[in-house]
C-alpha cells in the first residue's frame, strides 16, 4: 500500500492482499518504518501467529491459559455478530440464542442427557462410533470435531428460520424482534429439562478427543482449539468481507434501497449475513460447551449478547482484527486485570485506611464499565479502537488540477461484455402503457404512456410534483403500480422486484444521489457490478483461480468506466464517496449504474447542482453513451440538455402525460408552457 | 375459590398489571413516536424510580409495613410520594436525552438506540453498587381494606392504583390534545423538520417527551413498589420488556395504543399464569412481541412505519 503524504497513483494495482487495511494504524507509528510497505500486514499477522502459538509455553499457569481459552471462545463470537452488525448492518440483540443452540446441540450429542432404550435401530450408529451400548440405554458419544461443523449448520438453519420473517423488519424493530427470539431461547431451554436438563445444567458433556486422546481439563489444548477456531473465523471473515458477498452486505448495510436498485437480492444477502453468524455463534457454543463441560441457560441470556456487542462496539464495529482486540481486552479485563486491581484496591485502603476501598469488588462492576465503554465509545469515538476504514490522504492540488483526457467511453463491445446491452428485437426496448400509481388518495401517475425505442434517448420534464421520478421508481420496482403494464426487451417486468429489473439491464440513478457513503469510490461501482458477477460464498472462501480472475477483470473494468470522466473520479477511487464533491457523487453514481452493464440508463436529474462548465461537460459524456449504443430516459429540468440529448420528450404534469414529440414540438405546446409558466403565459 | 373466582381475581391483578405497563409503555412511544428510537434506557430510568419511591416514602418515616395511614394522612403521603418520583424520574429522563442521546440525534442507524442500552447498564450498575443486589422491603402504608366481589378479592391498594393510572392518562390525553406543547409534539411526531421549520422548538418537545414518559415512568414504579411491596435493581428488565411489547401491541407511537396495549399484556400476563404455567408466561409475552412485529407491525392503533420499502 501506499506511503503516507505519496498518494497512490492513477491505475494503480488492486489492493496488495486483502489484509491491506489491516494494521493500518501501526503506519503512522516510526516502528514499523523498516519493513516494506507492502509487507507490514503479512509482518504483523506473522507476530500475531507466533505470539498467539507461543503463549500457553511462556505463560505455563493453567488458570490464565483457561482465561485465554474462553476469550477466544469471545472473540469467535464477537467475528460472528461482526458478519451480521459490522458488515451487513442488521443489529442482533439475541446473538447468544445462536450460541446457546450450537452449545446445547453439541451438548445432548455428547453427554448422559439424553438416553434412549436401546434397540437394533442404533446398531449401525454404534458400529460408526456415534452412539454407545450401555446398559439398556443409548449413550451418543458423537465426536467434538463431527459435530463442530453440525452446531455450526443446526444455528445456521435457525438463523435463516427466524430470519426469513423478521429480516425485512427495519433496523430498530429487527433489533428487538431478535431480542425477544434471544430471551425465548434460553427460557425454552430452562423448560424442557428433558433435553437441557433446565436450570441445573448438561452434566458430564465429553471433552474433545484426538486420536484417542482426551484433552480432559487441562486448559492448553482448549486453547490452541480455540486459536484454530478464531484463525478460521478471521479468515472466512476477511475472505467474505473482500469478495462480491461482502461488498452486497455492505451496501445493504448503508442503503438497503440503492442495494437493491443495484440488483442485490437484499433477502438472499441478509439471510446468508445470518446464516454465516449463526454459524460461528453454534460452532463457539461447541467449543465452549466441550471447554466448560457443562451448559446452563444463564450462559445466554441477554447481557451475553450484550457484553458480545459491547466487544464489537469497542473493537470497532465491521473491522475484523478490532472486534477480536475487543473481545480479548474485555475478557482479559474481566478475568485477570479486575481481580488484580481489586487486590491492589484493598492493599491500598488498608494503607490509608479507606474501609470503602478495602471493600471494593471491581469484578462486580464489569457491567458498569460495559455501560461507560459502550456510551463512551457512541458519544466519543463511533468507529472503535481499530476503524473498518482508514482514512486516505486527500489530493494535492496539483494532483485536483492535473488534467487528464477523459478517455475515450468504454468502447460499446467493453460495456456489453458483462450484460448484452445490445437489444435487437421487434419493438421498443421499454414500452410503458396505462401506468397509474396511487399513495392513498393521491394519484402520482395517471395512465402513462410512455416508449423508448433502442438506442435513443427520451427526455422526461414536468415541474416539480408532476411524477418524474414516481415514474422510475414504478419501472424499476421499488414501487409497485397500480394497475398498467410496462414490458422491457420484449418481457413484462412491472411486478418483478428491484434487483431482477436491474439484472435484466435498466439501471438508474436517483435524484438525491444513494451512494454507499463509506464505501469507497471503487467499491461502489463495483456494487453496481453485482449481477455481472458470479462469485458465491464458497468461491470466497477458497480464493479458487476463477474468482481472483473475475475480480482483477471487474476492477480493471470499473477504472475503464470511471476513465469515462476523466481524472474526475480515477485519482479518488479509494476514497469513500462521503467525501466527494456533489459533482463527483453525480458522476460516481452515474458509473456504478454503467457497471452493470444495461441496456437502459434511467438518470434521474444528472445535471442537478452542477456549474455551467460541469454541466456541458456531463452532457458530452452521457452523448458518448449514446453514441455507444445506450438507451438512456433522462429526468431533466435544465432544457438547454434536454435539447442537445433527446430525440423525444415527454411532459408530465400531476402525474399526466401532457405532451409528447421532438424538443422543438414540445417546447411550442401550449400546454406544457402553461404547466410550467402559469396561464397567463400561455395565453400571451 | 371457584373456577370463575379464581379468573376474576387474575383479571383483577391483570388490570393492576397492565396499569402499570400502560404507564411504562407510555414514555416508549412518546419518545418513539418523536425520535423513532427506541429507549432502552427508559428500563432502568422505571427501576432507578422505584427507589426513589421508596426512599420518598421512608422520607415520611414510612417503612416496611409497619406504619398503616388512612384518611388525609394516606392521601397525602400518596401524593407527596407521587409527586418527588415523577418529578426526579422526569429529571432523569431529561438528563439522559441530554447527556448521551442528544449528541447521537444526527447519527443515522441503531447507534442511538445502542448509546441507550449502555446508559441503561450503567444506572442498573449504579444501583447494583450502592444499594446492593437484595431486594429491599417497599414501604405500604395502605390499610388492608379488602372487599369480596363474586368470591374474588378486591383490595383498596389495586383501586388506588386504578385510579392513578387512569388520572395520569386522561391528563396525558389532555395535554397531548389539548395544549400548544400538546399540539407542538404531535407535529413534531407527524415530521420534525417541518415541525422546526414552523417555529417550534424541536429541542423542547423531545425534552417535554423524555420528562413525560419518565415521569409515568416513576408513576408506574411507585405503582410497583406499592403492589409487590419490594424493589430490586432487577425490576427494570421484565417489566421494561413487557412495557414495550405493550407498546408495540398497541402501535408504538400511538398514546391510545401504550394504554390499551398495556392493559391486554398485563391480562394476558395475569391469565396466561393462570391458564399455562407461569414459567412459559414469558415465552408468551416474547412471542406475542415477536410476531406482532413480524405480522402487524402497527399494531392496534399504530402508523405504518415498521417496514422499510
Amino acid at each position: 500500500m501506499t506511503d503516507p503524504g505519496v498518494t497512490e497513483p492513477e491505475g494503480a494495482g488492486p489492493r496488495s492482499g486483502m489484509m491491506g487495511d489491516t494494521f493500518a494504524f501501526l503506519r503512522h507509528g516510526s516502528p514499523v518504518a523498516w519493513i516494506a510497505p507492502h509487507l507490514r500486514s503479512r509482518v504483523g499477522i506473522a507476530m500475531v501467529t507466533i505470539g498467539a502459538l507461543l503463549f500457553p509455553v511462556i505463560i505455563r499457569n493453567d488458570a490464565d491459559i483457561d482465561s485465554a481459552a474462553n476469550a477466544l471462545a469471545f472473540a469467535a463470537l464477537a467475528l460472528g455478530l461482526n458478519i451480521v452488525v459490522g458488515f451487513a448492518g442488521l443489529l442482533d440483540l439475541g446473538y447468544a440464542a445462536f450460541f446457546a443452540i450450537g452449545a446445547y446441540t453439541y451438548g445432548a450429542f455428547a453427554s448422559f442427557q439424553i438416553e434412549p432404550a436401546w434397540s437394533g435401530f442404533w446398531q449401525p450408529f454404534q458400529w460408526l462410533g456415534l452412539v454407545a451400548h450401555t446398559g439398556d440405554v443409548v449413550h451418543f458419544t458423537v465426536s467434538f470435531w463431527l459435530m463442530l461443523p453440525i452446531s455450526a449448520a443446526v444455528a445456521a438453519f435457525f438463523g435463516v428460520a427466524f430470519g426469513a420473517p423478521t429480516l425485512r423488519l427495519k433496523g430498530d424493530y429487527l433489533a428487538i424482534v431478535t431480542l425477544g427470539f434471544g430471551e425465548i431461547v434460553p427460557i425454552v431451554a430452562r423448560n424442557v429439562p428433558s433435553v437441557t436438563n433446565g436450570a441445573m445444567g448438561l452434566n458430564g458433556v465429553a471433552a474433545p478427543q484426538l486420536f484417542g486422546w482426551s484433552f480432559g481439563i487441562d486448559a492448553t489444548p482448549y486453547y490452541y482449539v480455540g486459536v484454530g477456531l478464531v484463525a478460521l473465523l478471521i479468515l472466512t471473515s476477511t475472505r467474505l468481507k473482500s469478495s462480491r458477498i461482502g461488498r452486497a452486505w455492505m451496501a445493504i448495510r448503508e442503503d438497503e434501497i440503492a442495494a437493491a436498485a443495484m440488483g442485490i437480492d437484499r433477502v438472499k444477502f441478509k439471510l446468508l449475513a445470518f446464516a454465516i453468524g449463526a454459524a460461528f455463534a453454534g460452532a463457539t457454543g461447541t467449543y465452549f460447551v466441550a471447554k466448560l463441560q457443562t451448559a446452563t441457560p444463564e450462559m445466554f441470556m441477554f447481557p451475553v449478547s450484550v457484553m458480545i456487542l459491547v466487544m464489537i462496539v469497542f473493537g470497532g464495529i465491521g473491522s475484523i482484527w478490532g472486534v477480536v482486540l475487543g473481545a480479548l481486552i474485555l475478557q482479559i479485563l474481566q478475568s485477570w486485570f479486575l481481580e488484580d486491581l481489586s487486590q491492589w484496591l484493598h492493599a491500598l485502603g488498608r494503607l490509608i485506611h479507606v474501609e470503602w476501598l478495602r471493600q471494593v469488588e471491581l469484578s462486580q462492576s464489569i457491567e458498569m464499565i460495559f455501560g461507560i465503554i459502550l456510551v463512551t465509545m457512541m458519544l466519543y469515538r463511533r468507529q472503535g479502537l481499530i476503524p473498518a476504514t482508514r482514512p486516505v490522504q486527500a489530493l494535492t492540488l496539483a494532483e485536483q488540477t492535473a488534467l487528464v483526457e477523459p478517455a475515450a467511453a468504454p468502447s460499446a463491445e467493453r460495456l456489453r461484455v458483462f450484460g448484452d446491452s445490445s437489444f435487437s428485437g421487434p419493438g421498443p426496448l421499454l414500452e410503458i402503457k396505462d401506468l397509474t400509481v396511487r399513495f392513498g388518495g393521491l394519484v402520482a401517475l395517471r395512465s402513462v404512456a410512455l416508449t423508448v425505442p433502442a438506442h435513443s434517448v427520451v427526455a422526461v420534464i414536468g415541474p416539480n410534483g408532476s411524477g418524474k421520478s414516481t415514474l422510475f421508481n414504478a419501472v424499476t420496482g421499488l414501487v409497485t403500480p397500480d394497475s398498467g403494464t410496462v414490458r422491457f426487451a420484449g418481457r413484462p417486468i412491472e411486478r418483478l422486484p428491484p434487483h431482477t429489473v436491474l439484472d435484466r439491464g435498466m439501471a438508474r440513478t436517483f435524484q438525491n444521489i444513494r451512494l454507499f457513503p463509506n464505501l469507497t469510490v471503487l467499491e461502489n461501482v463495483m456494487v453496481g457490478m453485482h449481477t455481472r458477477l458470479r462469485t458465491g460464498a464458497v468461491g470466497a472462501l477458497m480464493r479458487l483461480p476463477g474468482m481472483l480472475r473475475e475480480e482483477e477483470e471487474a476492477r480493471a473494468r470499473c477504472r475503464e468506466i470511471l476513465g469515462l470522466f476523466g481524472n474526475r473520479l480515477l485519482p479518488r477511487v479509494d476514497h469513500v464517496v462521503a467525501s466527494l464533491s456533489y459533482a463527483n457523487r453525480r458522476r460516481c453514481e452515474i458509473a456504478r449504474a454503467i457497471a452493470s452493464g444495461p441496456k437502459l440508463l434511467l438518470l434521474d436529474e444528472p445535471t442537478a447542482g452542477m456549474n455551467p462548465a460541469e454541466t456541458i461537460e456531463l452532457a458530452g459524456q452521457i452523448k458518448s453513451l449514446k453514441d455507444h449504443g445506450l438507451a438512456i430516459v433522462l429526468i431533466e429540468h435544465k432544457l438547454d440538455v434536454v435539447v442537445s440529448l433527446a430525440d423525444n420528450v415527454v411532459v408530465l404534469d400531476h402525474g399526466e402525460k401532457i405532451a409528447e414529440g421532438t424538443p422543438d414540438v414540445v417546447r411550442r405546446d401550449e400546454e406544457v408552457i402553461r404547466a410550467y409558466l402559469g396561464r397567463s403565459a400561455a395565453v400571451a | 375459590m371457584t373456577t370463575t373466582a379464581l379468573y376474576l381475581q387474575q383479571i383483577i391483578n391483570g388490570l393492576s398489571l397492565g396499569a402499570m405497563y400502560a404507564l411504562l409503555a407510555l414514555g416508549f412511544t412518546l419518545v418513539y413516536g418523536i425520535l423513532e428510537l427506541i429507549n432502552f434506557a427508559h428500563f432502568s430510568v422505571f427501576m432507578v424510580s422505584s427507589f426513589i419511591g421508596m426512599w420518598a416514602l421512608e422520607l415520611l418515616g414510612l417503612s416496611g409495613q409497619g406504619v398503616i395511614l388512612t384518611g388525609f394522612a394516606l392521601a397525602g403521603a400518596l401524593i407527596f410520594a407521587f409527586a418527588v418520583t415523577m418529578l426526579l424520574a422526569g429529571l432523569l429522563g431529561v438528563a439522559v436525552e441530554r447527556i448521551a442521546l442528544r449528541p447521537m440525534r444526527a447519527v443515522r442507524g441503531t447507534a442511538a438506540m445502542i448509546t441507550t442500552i449502555g446508559v441503561s447498564y450503567i444506572l442498573f450498575n449504579a444501583i447494583l453498587l450502592t444499594v446492593g443486589a437484595d431486594s429491599k422491603n417497599f414501604p405500604n402504608p395502605m390499610p388492608n381494606v379488602r372487599w369480596d366481589v363474586f368470591g374474588a378479592t378486591l383490595r383498596l391498594r389495586e383501586v388506588l392504583i386504578w385510579s392513578v393510572a387512569v388520572v395520569l392518562m386522561i391528563g396525558l390525553q389532555l395535554f397531548v390534545n389539548r395544549t400548544r406543547l400538546g399540539k407542538a409534539m404531535r407535529a413534531t411526531a407527524q415530521d420534525a423538520e417541518a415541525a422546526r421549520m414552523m417555529g417550534i422548538d424541536v429541542d423542547r418537545v423531545i425534552i417535554t417527551a423524555f420528562f413525560l414518559g419518565s415521569a409515568l415512568a416513576g408513576a408506574a414504579a411507585l405503582i410497583f413498589g406499592l403492589y409487590y411491596n419490594y424493589t430490586s435493581f432487577i425490576i427494570g428488565y421484565s417489566a421494561g420488556l413487557r412495557a414495550f411489547t405493550a407498546a408495540v401491541l398497541g402501535g408504538i407511537g400511538s398514546v391510545t395504543g401504550a394504554m390499551v396495549g398495556g392493559i391486554i399484556i398485563g391480562l394476558i400476563e395475569a391469565l396466561g399464569g393462570q391458564v399455562f404455567a407461569v414459567r412459559w408466561t414469558d415465552v408468551i409475552i416474547f412471542s406475542i412481541l415477536v410476531l406482532v412485529l413480524v405480522f402487524a407491525p402497527t399494531g392496534l392503533f399504530g402508523r405504518p412505519s415498521a417496514t422499510r420499502s
